[in-house]
């Protein structure tokens, strides 16, 4: 044990297309700490977004190692693997991806339900998120009805309401003006900070990188700086 | 509850696709319940008018036809047939002087010969025998007219006739031998002493075949001839006429199960009879009508319907009454008789057609197959159309509703990525979609069952009337008697119950669940990352 909450080594995933294989990540070494702010720089295609979804137990590495608190994600099951992502993991995505048949409240209960909370604690919490990110008065608004911005603050109530260890962003500033954008990051920042959850977020905006802390770029499938 | 909450968003907030998965399970209920009902409809109507013997407790009918030869029911027997069904044209010379008003029922046999009553005993000592009956059906002509002149009557013969022949010549020693009997009576003339001789003495010397005059006298005899049916103003209708054995109800030709109105024959068997509906509808006969059958009066003490098939008939009297009134005292026709069980049946069948040399013998099965018409035909399409036009909507809902729930999946493929990425387990995402699936079946099935019983209703208010008929006699026009026709019109009703509804809500959950595990079981075998991946 080194002390960092991720170790990787030697990550490789490849990806079938066709007949083809595509090497999306070739060959990654990496070590987050605990409480970090991590920005992954790179272009569209550089692997980023499947370096996210390892360590967030979405996907296994094809070869390599990514150990998480001291455990090898690559030799857990399904069933190990979204526990992880229930109680120590949260995601925003670039899309937001909230669900559009449940209001903004409900859309954040999707994330604290599975931990078989009670009815009122459920509710509670919820509120409590949604009134973090200043959207208190637009809890029984569905997803059109409300702006990308505030979307993405309803996916940031949703990922920190479980209360995770870490909290993986890819591109959630990508659909949004500049402006919003860097509400969303101060935000998601500051929120994290509290919980003093460690942060990684994917952007291929280097104004954006430039906010956190330590910045990794990546291309074609490696890290070429940090 | 926040899983209940999501699928009740996802049912209205969808609500053109909820809608169309919706109707198209109901659809297929309904169709599958007013299919169900128009069926079973059918066969109560079949029940009610084709199963003519099984109603009333007889299994077996036994009747003597004289076309199928052998036994005591040969040819002969055919020709007695053919004269007593003639007799009704000869008889009516019977009914007064030429030229008077008449009203008159013929009682003709048929295509049955009669047998002595005492016979339903003997069948009835057979084992698996449990009771028989005798029963007497005859067709009756009932004819109104004017007495025609029938029969003319000529006198011929007793005419005298003469002859003159032509003789062959003489030969030569024939006239010889002539001459010498000339010249010995010509002697015997001049002799002295003599006798005159006759005038005509001579004639004697020809032989006797040479005599030239004959005579002869032709034998009177009187020649009757019968006229063809007379065609003046006679008017003839035909029915069919029963006779009951009223002291055995439940083994009778007509029963008391049948008695639409009034009641049924007392057992004494009295001066009552029972008409058919639609022939009372005809002849405009009541509950305690009078019914003139040749100056005997019977009261109608009920209206029934009676079964269709070889034995129904319009009017029924007691058996006593009719064989009086047919001429054909201690005479039956048809045996009606029961077996002790529904398994000896054929047992029972079998001995007959061997104790009874000729004897016919149906069971109510066959005679309900000779039965014709709408009803059966609706009846056998149902059966067949009918169960296959269900299979097929019912096929085609749960396709339907599968197929929806697939594609209702693969659009959110990605919502159910983001579930899986924000923690749900692949059985929690599973039992939401069949959950969704169910709930879209019980109210698909609700729906369904209301859209079930309104068509059911709406066939009820319109419902159709099928005929079914059966021929009386077996149309053997060689014995005079044309073979007659008893209808019977049912109402088709399309009958509900609980069962059939919760069949059909039963179907629309099992659709619903079939679905909601075509939809499910694509949504399990997503990989997260792969499902995050899918364009909207």
């Amino acid at each position: 044990m080194t002390g960092g909450l991720y170790e990787l080594s030697g990550v490789r995933r490849v990806f079938r297309q066709g007949d083809r294989l595509v090497e999306a990540l070739a060959g990654i070494d990496l070590s987050v700490a605990q409480g970090e702010f991590l920005a992954l720089e790179g272009a569209s295609g550089s692997g980023k977004t499947t370096l996210l979804q390892l360590l967030g137990g979405l996907d296994q590495p094809s070869a390599g190692r990514i150990a998480y608190d001291g455990h090898d994600l690559g030799g857990l099951g399904d069933g190990e693997l979204t526990e992880l992502r229930l109680r120590s993991f949260g995601y925003v995505f670039q899309q937001f991806n909230l669900i559009p048949t449940l209001t903004a409240l409900e859309n954040v209960q999707a994330a604290l339900a599975p931990h078989g909370v009670s009815d009122a604690d459920l509710r509670r919490r919820s509120e409590k998120l949604l009134d973090e990110v200043g959207l208190a008065e637009r809890a029984s608004h569905l997803p059109s009805q409300l702006s990308g911005g505030e979307q993405q603050r309803v996916a940031i109530a949703r990922a920190l309401v479980g209360e995770p260890k870490v909290v993986l962003a890819d591109e959630p500033t990508g659909n949004l003006d500049t402006a919003t954008g860097g509400e969303i990051i101060e935000l998601l920042s500051r929120l994290a900070a509290e919980r003093l959850a460690t942060v990684v977020v994917a952007t291929h905006d280097a104004e954006l990188a430039k906010r956190a802390p330590r910045r990794v770029a990546m291309r074609d499938g490696v890290i070429v700086a940090e | 509850m926040f899983y209940l909450d999501y699928l009740r968003g996802e049912l209205l907030r969808r609500r053109a696709r909820t809608i169309l998965a919706l109707l198209g399970l109901a659809v297929g209920v309904a169709v599958v319940i007013a299919i169900a009902a128009l069926s079973r409809g059918l066969s109560q109507a079949q029940k009610s008018a084709l199963d003519p013997l099984g109603s009333i407790g007889t299994d077996l009918t036994v009747t003597l036809q004289p076309q199928t030869g052998g036994g005591f029911a040969g040819l002969g027997a055919g020709r007695e047939l053919l004269s007593a069904n003639q007799s009704a044209l000869t008889d009516l010379s019977k009914l007064g002087k030429a030229g008077d008003h008449f009203v008159h029922d013929f009682f003709l046999p048929g295509t049955q010969l009669t047998f002595p009553s005492t016979q339903a005993g003997q069948a009835a000592t057979l084992s698996g025998v449990a009771a028989a009956a005798p029963g007497l059906t005859l067709i009756a002509v009932h004819q109104e007219g004017t007495v025609p002149k029938i029969v003319a009557q000529f006198q011929t013969g007793g005419d005298l006739f003469r002859v003159n022949r032509l003789l062959p010549r003489m030969s030569a020693a024939q006239l010889a031998k002539i001459r010498a009997c000339f010249a010995k009576q010509l002697g015997g003339l001049a002799q002295p002493g003599a006798k005159p001789g006759r005038p005509s003495g001579s004639g004697s010397c020809f032989p006797a075949r040479q005599r030239f005059r004959a005579t002869f006298r032709t034998p009177k005899q009187t020649l009757k001839q019968v006229l063809s049916p007379p065609q003046t103003n006679i008017k003839s209708s035909t029915y069919a006429i029963g006779g009951v054995d009223q002291t055995q109800p439940q083994l009778a030709l007509v029963t008391p199960d049948q008695v639409q109105k009034g009641a049924y024959l007392g057992r004494s068997g009295g001066l009552e009879a029972l008409v058919g509906t639609a022939y009372a509808r005809r002849q405009k006969l009541k509950v305690g009508s009078t019914l003139d059958l040749n100056g005997t009066r019977f009261k109608v003490v009920g209206l029934v319907t009676p079964p269709l098939g070889g034995q129904s008939a319009d009017v029924y009297l007691p058996l006593a009454r009719l064989q009086k009134l047919a001429g054909q005292a201690g005479l039956a026709n048809v045996v009606l008789v029961r077996a002790t069980g529904s398994a000896e049946v054929a047992k029972v069948q079998r001995e007959l057609e061997q104790q009874l040399q000729g004897a016919q013998v149906a069971s109510a099965k066959d005679v309900a197959d000779s039965i014709t018409g709408s009803l059966v035909d609706a009846s056998n399409l149902s059966d067949t159309l009918g169960t296959a036009l269900a299979i097929v909507v019912a096929v085609a809902a749960f396709l339907m509703a599968a197929l929806l729930a697939l594609s209702s999946v693969a659009k959110r493929t990605r919502e159910l990525g983001t579930l899986r990425a924000l923690g749900w387990s692949k059985r929690l995402v599973v039992r939401q979609i069949v959950g969704e699936s169910l709930v879209q079946g019980v109210l698909g099935g609700l729906v369904g069952v209301l859209l079930g019983v309104i068509a059911t209703q709406l066939f009820d208010a319109f419902a159709p009337t099928l005929t079914a008929s059966s021929t009386v006699g077996s149309g053997q026009d060689a014995l005079g008697v044309a073979a007659r026709t008893v209808s019977a019109g049912v109402a088709l009703k399309a009958p509900l119950d609980v069962s059939l509804l919760l069949l059909g809500f039963g179907l629309a959950l099992v659709g619903g669940l079939l679905a909601g595990a075509a939809g499910a079981l694509r949504a399990a075998r997503l990989r997260p990352a792969d499902a995050l991946r899918a364009v909207e």
